[in-house]
């Protein structure tokens, strides 16, 4: 356990940007792999990019939250 | 001699160099220049043996697009938490004195009393160094051997052809290294918050490409975008620091509001 958590500290430290970058690559990968998403291929770059800054944002909001 | 394979790998290998040395010159600057460095050997170790290794059959084995997903991923992990963290103390949501900067200012307070701090191995350091090398000298290994091999004719075989697309690209990362060590002890001396910030917009930057083209993705520009990626990520970065700012001031507003109405009608009471 304390293992899974140092790997988890050192690569990342923020369970949201975590679960953020995962489903997005997730979300990638299905738009990748299913035929009937195609059409969104056209798109993916801009996903990634909109899905990064949303992530950033989420958790920037996340600790202004807290603080308050 | 094929010259105009030479320019063309000497031309797209110096892009992929110039990324890898960033995130070299960066991780040296910001961690250390052990770490950096020990990061980089390891991965010229690591893709030499896969060259000596593989050959000219690497282009087949090595699933390039897997790896620069893998790699951009990660970048992206990292490079939002620097981000986060730098957002978070321009912003004034974060002190400056963390354990990190105490860390730094003892180590200074040491330097400045003659004491020599032995620079240690940060795992983190190695890894981004180790990564970024082994991902762009990949790519360099594939330039050279896709370039080389396409330009077989009948005056120049395909040894032939490797040879002059890997001396364009040897002649180019010499060209990388020469111009980051003159670049160097500039940035040593921009404010650490700074740099970090950079570094985290940068692997952010990287990051996202990386993985974009992992899914296939074809970047307006091709790696000219990573400009445009950068730029965006720094004006994002700006709005968010200038928001959270404002929304702190407003606290601060609302907070000493009720008291000074406290105060002001304990002196009238007092009158």
């Amino acid at each position: 356990m304390n293992a899974i958590k140092a790997i988890y500290n050192f690569i990342v430290g923020d369970m949201i940007i975590l679960i953020g970058v995962v489903v997005t690559v997730l979300v990638l990968a299905l738009i990748n792999n299913v035929s009937a998403l195609a059409p969104l291929r056209a798109i993916e770059g801009v996903l990634l990019v909109v899905a990064v800054l949303g992530v950033l944002s989420a958790t920037l909001l996340r600790e202004a939250l807290g603080k308050r | 001699m094929q010259w105009a394979v030479l320019i063309a790998a000497f031309l797209a290998s110096a892009v992929e160099f110039v990324e890898a040395f960033t995130i070299v010159l960066v991780v040296g600057i910001t961690i250390n220049w052990r770490s950096s460095l020990a990061g980089a050997f390891a991965a010229t170790a690591t893709l030499a043996a896969i060259v000596a290794t593989l050959g000219v059959a690497l282009v087949r084995f090595v699933p390039i697009d897997y790896l620069r997903l893998v790699v951009g991923v990660i970048l992206i992990l990292f490079g939002l938490k620097w981000i986060k963290k730098a957002i978070l103390r321009y912003s004034g949501l974060k002190a400056l004195h963390d354990e990190e900067a105490i860390f730094e200012e003892t180590r200074a307070e040491l330097r400045a009393r003659g004491e020599e701090v032995a620079p240690r191995f940060e795992p983190f350091g190695v890894a981004l160094s180790y990564k970024a090398v082994l991902l762009e000298g990949l790519e360099v290994a594939f330039i050279v051997i896709t370039f080389g091999s396409s330009s077989a004719t009948n005056v120049c075989n395909n040894t032939c052809g490797i040879t002059s697309a890997a001396i364009g690209a040897t002649i180019a990362g010499i060209l990388v290294i020469l111009a980051g060590i003159i670049i160097r002890a500039p940035l040593t001396r921009v404010p650490e918050n700074t740099l970090k910030f950079i570094v985290g917009i940068m692997l952010t930057t990287f990051g996202t490409f990386w993985a974009g083209e992992g899914f296939g993705v074809a970047w307006p520009y091709a790696d000219a975008f990573i400009l445009v990626l950068a730029v965006l990520y720094l004006l994002a970065s700006f709005i968010l620091v200038m928001i959270l700012r404002q929304s702190k001031q407003r606290r601060v507003v609302g907070v000493s509001m009720p008291k000074d109405a406290t105060e002001v009608s304990e002196q009238e009471v007092l009158h």
